[in-house]
């Protein structure tokens, strides 16, 4: 009983803290949608665009391979693209090595797809000191996030492919233009809090 | 058909593969169970998230309109919110809508861009007068009006000419205007060769005002507007 209550206490905080992902992700996986389906040239675009965010959970490919899908460049050369742009990936894990190290194989594996930008700035500043709460924090974490930018980049491409109607991406980027910078409070505010926590730590 | 799902499935596995490869370099190195973690990313791993983050503050700035003094201010009030009030969404929420409202009440003037290649001259000389993009300009003002682009004096300018103009006056003017105010490479350029250009994929040059923000979009029509109206 007082685990459930624990549960639910860490799942609303993880969706509190969401709430900033939610607002870029929802807009920039539909806008990333629509373009796939408006302009990526393929047929059963929902379903590319399910899988693609599903799996690759990177904004800047789902937006940037766009045109390259259209083109339809060889894999090798979107292999390329894709290491060049997501480079900074690699980064994240160090940071988490520790944290992360007892955690059950496929457990690790999910977490490991989730580190994304967003993703990785609220797990890297957490601060629940106990290990089973931190991880069960993160996952909550991970899983809202996650389902967010799936069902933003769903929905964007079925709106496309079944009004059968030719959504200018552009449009909605006029409407929810200056959205991107939450992405940017973001980081702000934890970089904020984390300098606090060093400021305080160090005296 | 088949071959479209094939190279979609291609696609997501390829994107999969690297993203994720990436994502685990880190644990495939240093995360088994029996190898020990070295101890400079022990020591380090401290602080290696704050200036990860400090990176990603400066690429998102970078997608946004970061000529303009919008994102700074409302960075600065994103941290002072959360200097006084610790409530992470509060910050970020205020932050956000601010940014937004300054864009787009006060940044009618970020979303400027020009293109000058042969294939997309932005300058054009019709019968009626001299067009920038698509609004008439004194010829005298063309320069000032590439100032304000940033232009630099050593680009090439092309300058699409009608074919239908038989005065070469206004023509000739602009062209000594320019020469006039340091630009060394202005050219006139016909619609057949604007559009010869244009088949071999040009590269497409675009000079921003103040801002990259709506730079897309902008790019159909082109509007200038002087400062203070």
């Amino acid at each position: 009983m007082k685990n459930a209550l624990e549960n639910r206490a860490l799942f609303r905080r993880a969706f509190v803290d969401s709430l900033p992902v939610l607002m870029g992700y929802s807009t920039m996986g539909f806008v990333a949608g629509v373009l796939l389906a408006a302009k990526g040239n393929v047929v059963l675009a929902p379903i590319w665009a399910l899988l693609s965010s599903a799996l690759w959970v990177t904004g800047t490919m789902s937006i940037a391979g766009v045109q390259p899908i259209s083109e339809r460049a060889p894999l090798y050369a979107f292999a390329l693209m894709t290491l060049a742009v997501n480079f900074r990936y690699c980064l994240y894990g160090f940071s988490l090595l520790k944290r992360w190290k007892d955690v059950p194989f496929l457990r690790k594996c999910y977490l490991i797809l989730m580190l994304t930008d967003e993703n990785y700035a609220l797990e890297a500043s957490c601060v629940i000191r106990d290990p089973g709460r931190n991880l069960r924090y993160c996952t909550c974490l991970s899983v809202l996030n996650h389902s967010y930018w799936v069902v933003g980049l769903t929905v964007g491409a079925s709106v496309v492919c079944l009004l059968g109607l030719t959504v200018d991406p552009e449009a909605i980027r006029r409407y929810t233009n200056g959205m991107e910078f939450s992405m940017a409070a973001l980081f702000i505010v934890i970089l904020t809090d984390q300098v606090r926590g060093i400021l305080s730590h160090g005296r | 058909m088949g071959d479209e799902i094939l190279y979609m499935l291609g696609v997501i596995a390829v994107g999969f593969t690297v993203n994720f490869g990436l994502r685990a370099l880190p644990f495939v190195l240093f995360g088994g169970r029996d190898r020990r973690i070295p101890t400079w990313i022990d020591r380090t791993s401290g602080f290696i998230s704050p200036v990860i983050i400090a990176g990603l503050i400066v690429y998102s700035y970078s997608g946004s309109a970061w000529r303009t003094p919008w994102p700074y201010l409302a960075g600065i009030v994103t941290i002072a919110l959360q200097v006084w009030k610790r409530n992470p969404l509060v910050s970020i929420v205020a932050g956000t809508a601010i940014y937004m409202l300054l864009l787009n009440c006060c940044g009618c003037a970020t979303a400027r861009t020009v293109e000058l290649d042969a294939a997309h001259p932005s300058v054009r000389v019709s019968t009626q007068g001299v067009l920038f993009g698509d609004e008439f300009v004194e010829p005298k003002d063309v320069p000032e009006i590439l100032e304000d682009f940033d232009v630099p004096h050593e680009r090439t300018i092309h300058i699409l000419l009608d074919p239908d103009v038989k005065d070469l006056r206004p023509a000739r003017f602009l062209m000594a205007t320019l020469s006039r105010a340091g630009y060394t490479r202005p050219v006139l350029v016909t619609k057949r060769h604007a559009e010869s250009v244009n088949i071999g994929k040009p590269k497409k040059t675009v000079y921003s005002g103040s801002g990259r923000q709506g730079a897309a979009s902008q790019k159909r029509t082109i509007r200038y507007k002087k400062a203070g109206e």
